[in-house]
């Protein structure tokens, strides 16, 4: 499949607006709007080209909480998005099913079986939709990753296992992560498809994982992307790479850098200036409507505290929740009479 | 629990039928895996089918001289369920042995 | 007209009624497709329901878990088997860290109406990790419930309550009293009775007494029965209140029960520290402290890993124990 170029153009903004934000999120944490993020500078390529080839209408994403930009592609409320590292709820406030995007999960490698049971579904659903699993290379050594695999080798799940393998897992390099040097490596030992790609290069994700999406729709089980990239910036905001790897290999991955790269393939096929400042200006928007939303964010209401436990939630909860709501706590009365019933 | 019905397997090549002779089970009996089930008859032979599974036959499906088709539901078995799981043993129902004595409270 | 059925035919029946009414309900797990499962809880389901809806998975908690959540997000209704309780440890992630809280984490948009199978507790000579009581892990955990049937009929009833709610549960089953037959309506009469079955999260008084109440759950239940027809013999009026669901606890119904008998002995497999024993005890303290005319007592399994052989009839709670336990309850005189 050749990518044209307005695909190519739309990938450019989304990676535009995507490095935007990132940068400024950085910088509310710096000014004490969020407690923290994990920057994903350097993966823009990787995540936009891998969330814009999904099929919003069939498919279903399991991010983990390094996905801000699969989120601007697929077109997540990125306030909601952006409500996880706000600290205002776990797992952000978007509606994941509508979305089409699970809730961000902290759980390393947890979500990826989750991917592979959505597939169980859509298989048995006999649905022609695709569930795409996030993982790093860290989580790449956990052993749901390796049962998810098997899981849908076995059954031919129409799932794409996406690993962005970014160098480093907080301090520890991929060499000493994993074995053999490569994830997508492991998935002939359960019979998938695999293929190792430049994660830098957008256009070349972008085609590589819609390749795969027409695999799985068409029955022909999971396939293992790795997209080779790398995580210019700190695990999180209170990281300090200085500390596990130097200035000259930081400085090496910055003359890859996929947003410069798309931009002069995207000069040379004939993009002005007025394409590349249109591209801007759309980014400083939407970081001016996301930050304006997170400064105006308020805390969630108290009886959120206990709502979502469960669906049917049951009497102790409940007992729990409308006496601390209603202060009866604070009277005597209460510790005779709250447990009853 | 629900039954487990076995069906009748091609004993041939091509072959679609055979015509059911005599059964050597009757509903309610407990038999071995093996052990010979029912006579049919084949348009090239005469054979006798073991029995696919230990258990007690809960229904026949096809009468005496009656023909069953290849993949059609010959036999079922009742499913039992006071066996033992694959690791374990059935406790057995045993009156407990006593040496605590109890005093009546005074309320 | 009533017929003798034992737990794993009522739970077999359960399973088959549910996958006949509800197309979105699926059974899998290790060994329970063809093989009708290793206690041939699931046998015959594969081959009526097929193996879309009754399936083998490899051999994997983790995963068994996980696949259930993705389920779950796609509009199933799972009901997985995990083969044995011990084989639970290596799920414990998926159970805790995700199947529990993401309800929570969505914000309700995400239920998780999965019901775990799992068979537990010890007395039949099991292999290491094959007796195990995990009842308080589970109980600790915000997200989940967990539902322990004594006898064929509340396995019938309680399974299919567990099914129809949106919360994940976990459904231990008492592998000891698996083969142990009692009265049970037929399918028809047993599936009209759901309807008049009692709430999620309500215990029931399976023998009346005054004089002291035994709470307990699973096999203890029976245990605590031949405890009551013991004391009898001594003139002692035992009453048995079989707790049924373990989240929610009945406080309400453990309450009335400790209220009028005024002494409560709390019996149950899982160890002693930090069990449900504890739990209930404090629940007894805090709502009958005025009634009670004794501390509340515990008969529990010891601090030790579940063991071997004939040493499992020393662990597991015995009737001189309880009745020991019993007899503290009855001569205790405030100092």
């Amino acid at each position: 499949m050749k990518t044209d170029d307005d695909t190519a153009r739309r990938l450019y903004r989304l990676m535009v607006t995507t490095r935007a934000l990132d940068a400024e999120a950085t910088v509310m944490q710096r000014q004490g709007i969020i407690p923290g993020y994990a920057p994903l500078k350097g993966q823009e390529a990787a995540q936009i080209g891998s969330g814009a080839a999904l099929d919003l209408a069939r498919d279903f994403a399991f991010p983990t909480y390094r996905e801000m930009g699969v989120a601007v592609a697929m077109g997540v409320d990125l306030i909601g998005y952006f409500a996880s590292h706000h600290g205002s709820w776990h797992g952000g406030l978007y509606d994941p099913l509508a979305s089409r995007f699970a809730p961000i999960n902290a759980v390393v490698a947890g979500s990826v079986l989750h991917a592979m049971g959505w597939a169980k579904g859509e298989k048995l659903s006999h649905g022609t939709g695709v569930s795409l699993a996030y993982f790093g290379d860290g989580a790449s050594s956990q052993g749901d990753v390796h049962e998810a695999m098997n899981f849908a080798g076995v059954d031919d799940l129409p799932v794409i296992f996406f690993c962005q393998n970014n160098g480093w897992a907080i301090s520890l390099p991929t060499e000493r992560q994993v074995a053999g040097g490569s994830v997508a490596a492991r998935a002939a030992g359960y019979g998938l498809a695999a293929e190792v790609i430049d994660g830098n290069d957008v256009v070349e994700v972008f085609e590589a994982t819609n390749r795969a999406l027409q695999r799985a729709r068409s029955g022909g089980g999971a396939t293992v992307i790795e997209a080779m990239t790398y995580r210019v910036g700190p695990h999180s905001t209170s990281d300090d790479p200085g500390r596990y790897r130097s200035i000259g290999e930081e400085q090496s991955w910055a003359l890859l850098d996929p947003i410069d790269r798309l931009a002069q393939q995207l000069r040379a096929a004939g993009a002005d200036d007025a394409f590349f400042e249109s591209a801007r200006t759309d980014a400083r928007e939407t970081v001016e409507t996301v930050r304006t939303g997170l400064v105006d964010m308020t805390d969630r209401p108290l009886t959120e505290l206990f709502d979502f436990v469960f669906t049917n939630p049951t009497p102790r909860l409940l007992e729990q929740r409308d006496a601390y709501l209603s202060n009866a706590y604070l009277s005597n009365e209460y510790a005779s009479e709250a447990t009853h019933g | 629990m629900a039954d487990i019905t076995f069906t009748l397997p091609d004993l041939g090549e091509g072959l679609l039928d055979a015509t059911v002779l005599e059964w050597l089970v009757a509903p309610g009996d407990f038999v071995e895996r093996g052990a010979a089930m029912v006579e049919v008859e084949t348009t090239k032979s005469t054979v006798e089918l073991p029995s696919p599974r230990t258990g007690v036959i809960a229904a026949l499906h096809v009468d005496e001289g009656g023909v069953a088709e290849v993949g059609s539901p010959l036999v079922s078995f009742a499913a039992d369920d006071d066996q033992a799981g694959i690791v374990g043993t059935v406790p057995a129902d045993e009156v407990p042995v006593r040496r605590v004595r109890l005093t009546i409270p005074e309320d | 007209m009533a017929e003798t059925l034992s737990m794993q035919a009522a739970i077999n029946t359960a399973l088959d009624e549910i996958l006949t009414a509800d197309d979105r309900a699926l059974v899998f797990g290790e060994d329970v497709g063809t093989l009708g499962g290793v206690f041939r809880v699931t046998d015959g389901l594969a081959a009526k329901h097929g193996s879309d809806r009754v399936f083998d998975t490899p051999l994997a908690e983790s995963a068994i878990i996980g696949m259930s959540i993705g389920l779950a997000i796609h509009g199933f209704r799972p009901i997985p088997e995990i083969q044995f309780d011990g084989f639970a440890y290596p799920a414990m992630n998926q159970l805790i860290t995700q199947l529990a809280r993401m309800t929570y984490r969505s914000r309700g948009a995400l239920p998780m109406p999965v019901t775990l199978r799992l068979p537990s507790f010890g007395g039949i000579r099991a292999p290491e990790h094959h007796g195990e009581s995990l009842e308080a892990i589970f109980a600790h955990v915000p997200g989940l419930k967990v539902a322990v049937p004594s006898n064929p009929s509340d396995a019938y009833s309680l399974l299919k309550q567990c099914v129809a709610d949106p919360d994940p549960v976990i459904f231990m089953e008492p592998k000891s009293r698996y083969w142990h037959k009692a009265e049970f309506g037929q399918p028809a009469e047993a599936a009209a009775r759901i309807e008049a079955e009692l709430p999620i999260g309500v215990s029931r008084v399976v023998r009346p007494g005054r004089h002291v109440t035994l709470v307990a759950w699973g096999a203890m239940v029976a245990r605590c029965i031949q405890v009551a027809e013991l004391a009898a013999e001594d003139g002692v009026d035992v009453e048995v209140l079989d707790l049924r669901w373990l989240k929610p606890l009945d406080v309400a119904g453990i309450s009335a029960s400790v209220g009028h008998t005024r002494r409560a002995v709390v019996v149950h497999e899982a160890p002693l520290s930090a069990g449900l024993g504890a739990e209930i005890s404090a629940l007894i303290t805090e709502n009958c402290f005025d009634s009670l005319r004794a501390p509340v007592q515990r008969v529990a399994g010891f601090d030790v890993a579940y063991p071997a052989g004939p040493l499992e009839d020393h662990y597991i709670p015995s009737v001189d124990r309880i009745l020991a336990a019993v007899q503290r309850t009855l001569e205790y005189r405030r100092g």
